[in-house]
């Protein structure tokens, strides 16, 4: 049984032998050529994979939630500068803010 | 053209020096491909990309061997790339499917049948072929480049830039790989 399986062992080994070499095929040149002439005009095709589409539009994504974040934060602080602003007008505008008129209230009109 | 003019004619550009080039090593190339990737389709684009390789690399070129070798060089290390990459393939699949162009084939690849073998010694030599794609790949380079392109172990040893002892080793130990592999498929 164990000569049996390493004559056959053997002869799987020797299979190889008296092999002949296999020819390219046909029109290969010609083939050849066509793949270097179309090669660079097809250098840009790597970014219309798709895993490059999902990571730019996962880039404009996240920097589209950094601009609008920021802008949420901004545009708050200018309104709460705007209701200051209008603060102070209405005070000017009725001398609230007018520190210096004294009451004198001994004084007889 | 002897090789100094075909290497020069090469260097300048020279359009009829590159096609004796691949008309007289085409075969060589592509039968070295065919036996390491076992595949005809990934065995014609392998060699293309090698003669594509050498148009453009041919200045790096520095002609401390023979053309053939450096040829074979790049043959058998674009092979190797290339079962790399399909191993890489089939461990992360299903990711690569998702984010690839949806060209890589979902099923295993069939038994090869090398074109160049006798009829009546196509199924042993399919089985070794399978036994062949386990080695190590020294030992695959090796085994191949000897069995199949019929290269001395002096030839061998300036293609994987080593000893003809280190070779001879390989090759022992190939052959020590394969009859392992074979017993177990055996039992």
């Amino acid at each position: 049984m164990k000569i049996e399986s390493n004559k056959k062992v053997e002869e799987i080994l020797s299979s190889l032998d008296g092999c002949q070499r296999v020819s390219a095929p046909d029109f290969y040149y010609t083939r050849l050529r066509a793949r270097m002439e179309g090669r660079s005009g097809k250098s840009y095709n790597w970014i219309l994979r798709p895993i490059y589409v999902v990571a730019a539009l996962l880039l404009l994504l996240t920097v589209n939630t950094i601009v609008l974040l920021k802008g949420q934060n901004e545009t708050s602080t200018t309104a709460s500068d705007n209701l200051e602003v209008i603060q102070q007008s209405i005070a000017a505008e009725y001398s609230l803010n007018d520190n210096n008129s004294m009451y004198d209230l001994n004084q007889e009109k | 053209m002897n090789e100094q003019d075909l290497i020069q004619g090469l260097r300048n550009g020279d359009e009829l020096a590159f096609k004796y080039l691949v008309l007289t090593y085409q075969d060589r190339v592509y039968n070295t491909a065919i036996s390491i990737v076992q595949n005809v389709g990934d065995a014609e684009d392998v060699s293309q990309e090698v003669f594509i390789q050498v148009y453009r690399s041919i200045h790096h070129f520095k002609g401390e061997s023979k053309l053939s070798t450096w040829l074979y060089r790049i043959a058998t290390t674009r092979s190797l790339d290339l079962l790399r990459s399909r191993k890489s393939k089939k461990r992360f699949g299903f990711i690569q499917r998702l984010f690839g162009d949806g060209n890589e084939p979902l099923f295993e690849l069939p038994d090869f049948n090398h074109p160049g073998i006798l009829l009546e010694k196509k199924e042993n030599a399919a089985r070794l072929f399978r036994a062949i794609a386990q080695l190590p790949e020294n030992q695959k380079i090796a085994f191949t480049l000897h069995k199949l392109e019929n290269l001395s172990y002096q030839e061998i040893s300036q293609v994987m830039g080593t000893s003809v002892p280190a070779v001879e080793s390989l090759m022992h130990r190939a052959k020590q790989n394969l009859r392992k592999i074979l017993e177990k498929e055996a039992k």
